[in-house]
């Protein structure tokens, strides 16, 4: 079985050549070009961010548990805490925390040194933290209220200094993460190994290229949008206001032109995970992969075409069929990744690891949250529920159990390859139940609330409400417990949990073919990529992945299950 | 010329072969770049579109529109200037240094008549015109296109002072900042055109 070529390069000499060492901790917290530290960078910043804005969605669900005011002095307090909650998990959280993963696996697995421009992508982090303290300082003037879309006159006329900070800080992280993208996409396309053709990538990668695409063509028209926002708010100019010629609209329609596209920047790489995670936790090739990287294609272009979907109640009646229409074409692309999926878990060898466990709760709970997409895209329905918690409801299932779920299984994933160290299961099953449950019973109660009529971004509602806000926010205190558990998992397993070996995973692609964590210049040598990287359960693979084992020193597995 | 940039990247790209491939990374990069960051332009313009729709005729009744002589001109001096430091590039590239630092004085001299004019357009806004949507969105497109320019020209400007000293050969690898440059102030050309016909000519 063994006498079957096995593509490593020189990396079987490897383990030889240098005995790799964790960087010290002090080294994260310097300016560094090498993108394992970069990725960590942002990765730990982001999950600072979720810890502050869950703390927020946390005082949201306290003041929600009676009708009347109680922890908010007033609704406009309240107004700015929704508002500084999404602003921080949208653009400070979910946006960063992917670059994180972009940043320490891209390379890795396409056998790369470094990013394409590794002083680009250094800067491009350290543009976050000025950004996160002007827009969190904007917090502590006269806070912005006009939630995290910042409609005009809310965000012109009617609100203080915090909206400018607002506005400025969301302006550096626009340019962080064109910057970001920019590098992205020349790592991809141009530092592929020989072996790699763009049809043998891994789909991670599929899934950045599609998200990096998206960032660099729709971003700029947020950097225009907050360019007109801070000239109305500081130079006196009337883009937005009707007084002065101006039209509010301009607002929604250039700020859903680049924000639509960017609910895509924040779940496809999250479904690059998921094709990853469930094939090799599964140990199954993934279903249909040639169609996967289109659909995320498909996704990003497509994408483009439906931001008006957001304006239903104030676009011109003529144009909502036409936006309708395409934002259910949107469901195509992304039924065909679910369908892969389901192919690929289907008679797969499951291993229920931590990983794939949110995996699979990804794939229950995204589902959701794209079928009420596809009942929102439909007009009738959505001015039924415009503005009420079932649009809450939704674009959190697709969020938190998108894009948050996905972030999970990348963490259960990739941590031992990161740090060297495997995370604890048990305590990583335990946080995978405390958050599944907590989200289900948090998110789904408000799609009733919300057909019932509750309407969205207000502290004092009908008293009618009470019971079912008093289930959600019970929920939400237990989802937002669960995050201590994964909190005290990553530390305890980064200072006590068991070596990780190489390969712990026994996985295909390349970011495993190397130590844990990989050296400064991540491989002895060029690596060559095995043929296919989803090849499970071929004499091939086995014959590879034992090779791999040898290679770094690590025992034999006990029993088949390549 | 050894920029904090390349000492940072040295102990990683040492080689020929990773020459070869920054130079090849450099120049994808700039496409995108380019192609992401005339997004803003696009945007812009869409913004003059859509706030046409706020006044019966455009320009609004009362204000006279904007006599398109002088910016001809300027479109003139910059088309000219791209055109010119393309040359001085080429002459890089065929290893005649007179020729490119000539070129590239020429096109230096040239954008900046061009950014004298249209600053000039910028000031010369009538009130009549700031007072509707019509004169704010040329100066927020003039002034806009204006800081880019005035920024690549500052990059010119220190390409040109490298190569005075002898910074750059024949060979792409070692000239990349001319490379870069010439292809910034394209950009500026492209996205220049673009506004010209929204401001000038399509009414």
């Amino acid at each position: 079985m063994t006498t079957i070529a096995v593509p490593l390069g020189a990396q079987a000499e490897q383990h030889e050549a240098e005995v790799v060492r964790r960087p010290a901790l002090s080294e994260y917290l310097r300016w560094s070009v090498d993108h394992k530290i970069i990725g960590v960078q942002y990765g730990v910043a982001a999950f600072l961010f979720f810890i502050v804005g869950g703390a927020m969605a946390m005082g949201i669900r306290l003041e929600l548990w009676t009708p009347e005011l109680d922890l908010m002095a007033s609704g406009a307090a309240y107004n700015s805490l929704f508002t500084m909650h999404g602003t921080i998990m949208i653009f400070l959280f979910i946006i960063p925390m992917w670059a994180a993963f972009g940043n320490f696996v891209v390379p890795l697995q396409l056998g790369a040194k470094d990013m394409a421009f590794p002083w680009l992508n250094a800067f491009a982090f350290w543009l976050i933290p000025p950004a996160a303290i002007v827009v969190l300082l904007g917090y502590f003037v006269t806070p912005a209220e006009a939630g995290w879309t910042s409609y005009p006159p809310l965000s012109t006329l009617f609100s203080g200094d915090g909206q400018t900070l607002w506005a400025l800080g969301a302006h550096l992280l626009g340019i962080s993460s064109i910057m970001g993208s920019i590098n992205f996409i020349v790592t991809i396309l141009n530092m592929r190994p020989p072996q790699m053709t763009i049809w043998r990538m891994p789909l991670l990668c599929w899934a950045v290229l599609a998200t990096s695409i998206i960032a660099v063509m729709a971003t700029p028209f947020l950097a225009g949008a907050l360019t007109l926002l801070l000239l109305d708010r500081v130079a006196g100019t009337t883009f937005f206001n009707a007084a002065g010629g101006g039209d509010v609209l301009l607002w929604q329609n250039i700020f859903w032109f680049y924000s639509h596209p960017a609910v895509y920047i924040m779940v496809l790489p999250g479904m690059g995970v998921l094709s990853e995670v469930l094939s090799i936790h599964c140990r199954k090739p993934v279903f249909g992969y040639r169609m996967v990287g289109l659909s995320s294609m498909g996704i990003a272009f497509v994408g483009f075409t439906v931001w008006a979907h957001h304006m239903f109640t104030s676009l011109q009646p003529e144009l909502r069929i036409p936006f309708m229409i395409t934002t259910m074409i949107i469901a195509v692309p992304t039924g065909i990744k679910m369908f892969s999926w389901l192919g690929t878990v289907w008679g797969g060898k499951m291993r229920f690891t931590s990983a794939l466990l949110f995996g699979l709760g990804f794939m229950s709970m995204f589902v959701i949250g794209g079928i009420t997409g596809v009942m929102l895209a439909a007009l009738p329905f959505d001015i039924h529920v415009h503005d009420t918690y079932f649009v809450v409801s939704h674009f959190h299932f697709v969020l938190f159990g998108g894009s948050v779920f996905a972030i999970y299984a990348a963490l259960y994933h990739w941590f031992p390859k990161v740090t060297g160290r495997m995370m604890n299961e048990r305590l990583g099953r335990i946080h995978f139940a405390f958050t599944y449950f907590g989200f289900l019973f948090t998110f789904f109660p408000m799609h009733i609330v919300g057909m019932l009529g509750m309407p969205r971004r207000v502290a004092v509602y009908d008293p009618n409400f009470t019971d079912w806000n008093q289930v959600i926010s019970f929920s939400a205190f237990v989802l937002g417990f669960s995050t201590f558990i994964v909190v005290y998992n990553v530390i305890h397993s980064y200072f006590r949990g068991p070596v990780a070996g190489a390969n712990p995973w026994r996985a295909l692609t390349l970011e495993w073919a190397t130590t844990s964590p990989p050296p400064v210049t991540n491989f002895a040598e060029d690596p060559i990529p095995f043929e296919d990287p989803y090849g499970y359960g071929t004499e091939a693979s086995a014959a590879y992945l034992d090779a791999v084992d040898a290679a770094f020193d690590a025992e034999p597995p006990a029993t088949d299950n390549s | 010329m050894t920029s904090y940039v390349d000492r940072q990247e040295k102990a990683k790209f040492g080689s020929d072969r990773d020459a070869e491939m920054r130079l090849k990374n450099n120049r994808l990069g700039m496409t995108i770049f380019q192609a992401s960051w005339i997004m803003v332009f696009l945007a812009l313009i869409v913004v003059n579109w859509q706030l046409r729709f706020s006044y019966a005729q455009w320009p609004p009744a009362g204000v006279a529109p904007f006599d398109p002589l002088l910016p001809s001109a300027a479109t003139l001096a910059l088309l000219l200037s791209a055109v010119l430091a393309r040359r001085g590039w080429q002459g890089l590239r065929l290893g005649n240094s007179a020729l490119f630092l000539m070129s590239w004085r020429l096109a230096m001299a040239l954008g900046l008549v061009f950014m004298a004019i249209i600053a000039l357009e910028f000031a010369a806004v009538s009130e009549a015109a700031l007072a509707t949507q019509y004169g704010i969105t040329m100066r927020l497109m003039t002034g806009f296109h204006l800081a880019h320019a005035l920024a690549i020209l500052a990059v010119m400007l220190r390409v040109y002072r490298n190569g005075a000293r002898g910074s750059y050969s024949g060979d792409p690898r070692d000239s990349w900042p001319v490379e870069g440059t010439v292809k910034l102030w394209y950009f500026v050309t492209v996205a220049w055109l673009l506004f010209y016909a929204v401001l000038y000519w399509i009414r």
